[in-house]
This record gives C-alpha cells, structure tokens and sequence, in this order.
C-alpha cells in the first residue's frame, strides 16, 4: 500500500475492511460447488482477496448461489439470504441461476433466481474457471467503491415483490414460517 | 445426576444437519433425533439436486442427451459418460475403434483419481487436517489442468461419445500426464505419513462406522464400501469394459469394513489407478479416435433393451435403456452406487453415533449426493 | 454355460415366463406379475443376492406399466433383468422387501414419480419432490417443458 491508497482507506474504512473482507456462506446449492473447493485451497487462494468461507450465514457478506436452484433448495437460500445481516451481496454463479441454463425444461428446476432473491452480479459459464470469480470479486470491490451494489436495499423496498414470488414456488407454509423479525438489519 | 425422573432427563432434541452446514459436502440433509450428543435417529432428506434427469432425456435424441449425462455425478463426470455411450452402442450395435477403449480407459481412471483426491480434500477437511485438504485439491488441480488439454474443459469434459472419443490426445500430452503422475506418486508418501498413518486419525477412524459384509451384501453396497468388508468385487474384473481385459492391476481390498478399511481402499486404489494409466500410455495402439456415428439428424435405433454396467469411483454404475425404434430415448434409468449408501445404510450407522461423526460417515462412505438425485 | 443352465431351470418351475439370454452374462425374464416374488426368491437361492436397481416403464400406448427389477449373482457375475407388467389406471403391485430390505427405497422412488402403490412398504412417503400438486412426472402424460413455463417462467 501506498500514500495513496492509505488515503483512499482513512476516508473511508467501512468499505475499506468490507471489499478486502467478503467472507462467502459455506453452502453447497448446486453443481458449481466443485469449483469452489479449488478456489479457496492453496492453488488458487482466494484468501489473497480476502475471501474464505463461512460456516453460518449470521458472520458472512458474500453469498454465492453455485449452480442450479432446485425448489427444495430455494427454500433454504431464501432463508440462509435472510439471515445475512447487511450490507450483503448475492453473486450468482454459473449459467442456470440466469436463466435456467441446460435445465431449463426440467420440473424442478427455478429459471431466474433473481425474481426470489435480489442478485448483485452473475457470473456467466457452465462451470465458469476460478479466474471468473476472482474477476467478479474485483468488479464487486469496484461496485461497493461506486455504490452500485444495493441488492439488500431493494430487497427491504420491494419485499412484497419477492415474497409473492416466493410464495408461488414455494408454498403458504413456508412464507408463514418465516419469523416477522427478519431481514435483519445492521445499523451504521 | 438422578434430578427424580422431572422431564429433563430424557429430551430428545431434533436437529437438522441441513444443507447449508459447514461439514456438509454436497447438497444433502439428514434430520437428526438426538439424546446429548448421541444420535437416535437419523433420516436422509435427499432431493436438493433433482433435477429430473431421466425424464428430459426422454425428450432428447441421442446426441442431445451428450451434455446433459455427465452433470448426472458432478465429482466423478466421466463414468456417466460413458456408461451413456455404452448403452448406445449396445443397442445400436456400433463398434468402438481400439484406440478409442485406450483413451476411454485413460479418462476413466483421471476421473477416479480426481474423485479420490476430492474426497480426500473433503475428508481431511471434516477430520481437522486442513494441511492435507489443501495438498490434495492443489494435486487434484494438475489432473483438472490434463482434462483441460484433453478435452477442452476443465469439469464437464463431453469426451466419451458413442463411436469413440472427441478427439485424440495433443503432443505433449504424455509427457505432462508422466510428470503429473510421478509428482502424485512421491505425494502419496506424504500423505501417508501425515494422514494415513497419523496416530489422531487412527484413533478416529479405527473401529467406527463398521459394516459387516453379510449387512454389506443385504443392503446392495458396491464399490469401495463393499470391498473394504471384504467382498472382492469390481465390475472392471467381474465384465471387463474399454480396455481393461488387457490391463494388468489388483483390487485392494481390506476386512474390518470400518472406516480405516474404507480410507484404506480409496488409498490404494489411487496406486492402481496410476498403474493403469501408466500401462495404457505404453500400451496405446494406432489408429483413429472415434468411428464416424450415423447422421445425428435421422439416427434411429432398433426397439430393445439393455443394462450396462460399469465401476465408478464410488461403485456399480449402471444404466437401463430402452429404445423404442424412434430417434428419441424411450427411457433411461441410472443405477446409481450412492443410492444404498446414502440412504438406509446411513441412516443404519448413524444410530448410536455422536454427533461429530455425521459429517465423517458422509464421507467415509463416499456419498455423492448429486448421483441420488438425478 | 451358466446362463443355459439356468434359464432351463426357470423354464421348468414356469411356465408362462420367456426367458433369453442376449449375451454373456446377461439373462432376460418375463413373466406375468403373479408369480414375479416367487421367481424372484427361486433365484435369490441360485445366487442372485445382489438387487442392483427396480425401475418402471410406462408404456402408455399399451396401458400398462412395466416394472423391472435387476438381480445380479456375486459368483457368476451374471446379471438377471426380470420384468413384468401391471395395469397403468390402479397400478398396485407386492413389495419385495421381505426378501431384499433395500428394495424400500427404490420402490419409495417409483411410487413417487410413477404413482405405483407398493403393499409392504411402510415408507412410500415424499423422497425427492416437494410441495408436488401435480401428476407423477415420470409418466408421459406429464410434459415437463410445459410445466415449467407455467410455474417458473421462461421469460
């Protein structure tokens, strides 16, 4: 680091310790899991960009939704998203969280994940390489830099919007299951 | 502590070892009836991965179902391919040039490797040796660096097709494929002295999660699982497929079934796997990759069926097929090894374990979840 | 050979099954659903004690569904497919549980994405769908491409 850059981190440290800090939800959704265990060992190092993962949801910022969304799974990822305390950010991982990918036909697969759950950035492949996370991790860094990540905002201010459609995949029930104090929220 | 026979003696506590768990590889849930830290009852809840595999084939022609087959088993892609590849051309009658079973063989024993070295990876991780998971995925990358040469794509490879292979291996391919498997050779020494051998992992994993052989064979386990009881059995040897009647290796087996004797199995089997490469590299034979398939726009196949079988990382590997005389598949059924393992033979051993062994059955197994839900 | 031998024998204890033997270590059976369980513990004694995989067909066009069942023999390596066929409208067949324990969970399966009711078999509750309102998917009337345009939008 140099004059410049420590500058830059003194006016502003949150975001400063929150781009070099995004620790990912440990949650296997889907396919794209085998490229995550290569990315965080030693050949690829993740941890370089200040990214390891997390065993709960309540101590994680980045959640990465890695491959299909079956409807059984949609369930706990909503659950797991409402759980992150903001600010947080969904990065979509692999081609069928965009539009279905190669299982678009299939009868429990969900098509577009970002009208259950706000999405921050995709990630597009089937299966992207480590090299495609790493350069989302970097264009994160530059979105939190620029305000343009508000994934969490917009999910308090249209939760009606999400809700209806969580609603129709995944059952009354569970929409009634969740507690009322949820999302929550860190004040800063 | 005798509290008078209140209600708080005996509480038994549900508890669910979800999805989203960090001892949890794969997307799986088993949902746990628990007495302190000692487990009463286990249920499996699979299905966070089904994605009805075997009714879009339905609406696939031959060629389409390619690139669906071998999403079936992420860790382990090629067997799916090529048991996919080998019910076609059962029912077609479509011969395979021999060069094509070599290098057939050859991927199927990279895949192997990168799925013990996987569940290596996963396993070291869940018992506290992080070092050993860190080697193991690092070692497991140089084979993913060999599939990117070979096929273009470093998980889903889309190489076996029935008639042959995509195409044949690239100059300097050997050479690099040499050099990978000698750097895993001296690792394995390594590994045997850190992990292997390692007084806590012994002391771990002796004597738990016992299988006997005659529950072995009751419950259809196959593979690694039913070696390590005991029970020589490897359809490689039992209906030898690719090239493999002319390959010259062992089936280790062990005969406690607990899980030393299973981590033992995966163990030596990676010798194997590097012999067999290794001969199937001297061995090859000239000649072309893949005999040219029908025209895929009209390709027909005769009404029949059949049942092909063959030895994934994880066991018997099989496929029902059934063809109709049209150009779509009528039905395809997989028969998948992690099915009896991860459902009532787990849920079996899971009764009267701790909590802390639910994640080291699951891997001591080597319960793949994506296989079960199809 | 093995595979003669003992389609001979099948073909003495019954007499309404068609037994083949397409290739080496492949033997085909097909017998009317009556006498599938006792044909199936006759071979569970000649070795078969491997139950590699029960699975359906659903021949519509015919109206009736075919359940498979596949045996395999740890001695010989012979692996036996054994079929039959039952009625698609009340599809109700025995459950073999009492001579392979594992069959619960393949019949769990089929009576899930077949709809085929299996009695014995205590558990055929819900395995891999969730929240499922609609016909068993596995059958062909069902069209899955359809089904999810509807419920997840393709647009």
């Amino acid at each position: 680091m140099d004059r410049a850059d420590i500058k830059k981190a003194l006016k502003d440290p949150h975001k400063w310790g929150e781009k070099y800090s995004l620790w990912v939800t440990y949650f296997c959704t889907g396919c794209g899991i085998i490229e995550i265990p290569p990315v965080i060992t030693s050949r690829w190092d993740a941890e370089r960009f200040g990214v390891i993962p997390m065993a709960t949801p309540r101590q994680a910022n980045l959640f990465l939704i890695t491959g299909y969304v079956s409807v059984k799974t949609l369930g706990y990822i909503v659950t797991t998203y409402d759980q992150m305390p903001d600010p947080k950010y969904a990065v979509a991982f692999g081609s069928c969280p965009i539009d279905g990918g190669l299982y678009y036909t299939s009868y429990n697969t969900i098509n577009h994940l970002d009208r259950y759950i706000p999405i921050d950035g995709w990630i597009a492949g089937c299966m992207p390489r480590p090299e495609a996370i790493f350069i989302a991790v970097t264009k994160l860094w530059k979105m939190i830099d620029g305000e343009m990540v508000d994934g969490y905002k917009r999910y308090k201010e249209n939760i009606d919007y999400y809700r209806k459609n969580q609603e129709r995949v995944l059952g009354k029930k569970f929409i009634e299951s969740i507690p009322s104090s949820l999302p929550v929220t860190v004040e800063t | 502590m005798n509290r008078g026979g209140t209600k708080m003696d005996k509480r038994q506590l549900t508890l669910y070892f979800g999805p989203q768990h960090i001892g949890m590889v794969g997307n799986f849930s088993i949902t746990l009836t628990v007495e302190g830290d000692m487990i009463q009852k286990a249920v499996a809840n699979p299905g966070f991965l089904h994605r009805g595999f075997e009714k879009m084939l339905e609406n696939c022609t031959y060629t389409q179902g390619f690139p669906y087959v071998c999403r079936i088993n992420v860790m382990d892609p090629d067997p799916c391919e090529q048991i996919y590849a080998m019910a076609i051309e059962e029912l077609a009658g479509l011969e395979v040039p021999p060069r094509a079973q070599y290098l057939r063989t050859m991927v199927l024993e990279m895949s192997r490797l990168s799925s013990h070295l996987l569940w290596l990876w996963a396993y070291a991780n869940e018992l506290g040796f992080d070092t050993i998971g860190h080697w193991a995925m690092a070692q497991r990358d140089y084979f993913i660096d060999l599939f990117d040469m070979i096929a273009g794509a470093r998980v889903y490879h889309i190489y076996i097709w029935p008639g042959g292979v995509r195409r044949d291996i690239p100059t300097g391919f050997a050479e690099k494929m040499q050099q990978t498997l000698g750097g895993l050779e001296d690792s394995l020494k390594d590994y045997d002295a850190v992990f292997f051998n390692n007084r806590v992992f012994r002391r771990r994993v002796d004597g738990v999660g016992v299988l006997s052989q005659e529950e072995a064979v009751r419950f259809g386990v196959t593979g690694g699982d039913l070696r390590a009881t005991g029970v020589e059995r490897d359809v490689r040897k039992e209906e030898p497929y690719a090239a493999y009647a002319d390959m010259d290796f062992e089936v280790p087996t062990m005969d406690d079934g607990d899980s030393y004797a299973r981590a033992m199995v995966v163990r030596k089997e990676m010798e194997q796997s590097i012999s067999i490469i290794r001969q199937v590299l001297d061995k090859m034979p000239e000649g072309s990759a893949w005999h040219r398939p029908p025209n895929p726009f009209k390709w027909k196949i005769p009404a029949g069926e059949t049942y092909v079988r063959m030895e994934s990382a994880r066991g018997e590997l099989g496929v029902y097929a059934v063809s109709d005389g049209s150009d779509k598949i009528y039905r395809m059924a997989y028969r998948v090894p992690s099915y009896p393992h991860g459902i009532l033979v787990l849920e079996k051993l899971l009764q009267g374990m701790n909590i802390a062994d639910v994640g080291h059955m699951l891997l001591s197994l080597n319960i793949a979840a994506p296989e079960i839900d199809r | 050979m093995r595979e003669e031998a003992i389609k001979q024998d099948i073909e003495q204890r019954y007499e309404a099954c068609l037994v083949t033997v397409p290739r080496e270590k492949r033997i085909g059976i097909s017998l009317p659903k009556d006498s599938l369980f006792s044909l199936i513990a006759f071979i569970k004694d000649e070795g078969f004690r491997h139950l590699s995989l029960i699975t359906c067909v659903d021949w519509i066009e015919e109206d009736e569904f075919e359940l498979v069942y596949h045996l395999a023999s740890y001695e010989d390596g012979i692996h036996a497919i054994v079929k039959t066929r039952i009625d698609r409208a009340d599809p109700v067949y025995l459950s073999i549980i009492p001579l392979f324990e594992h069959a619960q969970t393949y019949e769990r399966e089929i009576h899930e994405m077949f709809g085929v009711d299996f009695t014995g078999n205590d558990r055929l509750t819900p395995f891999l769908l969730t929240n499922w309102e609609e016909i068993p998917p596995m059958r062909k009337d069902f069209d899955t491409k359809e089904y999810s345009e509807r419920m997840f939008e393709h647009e």
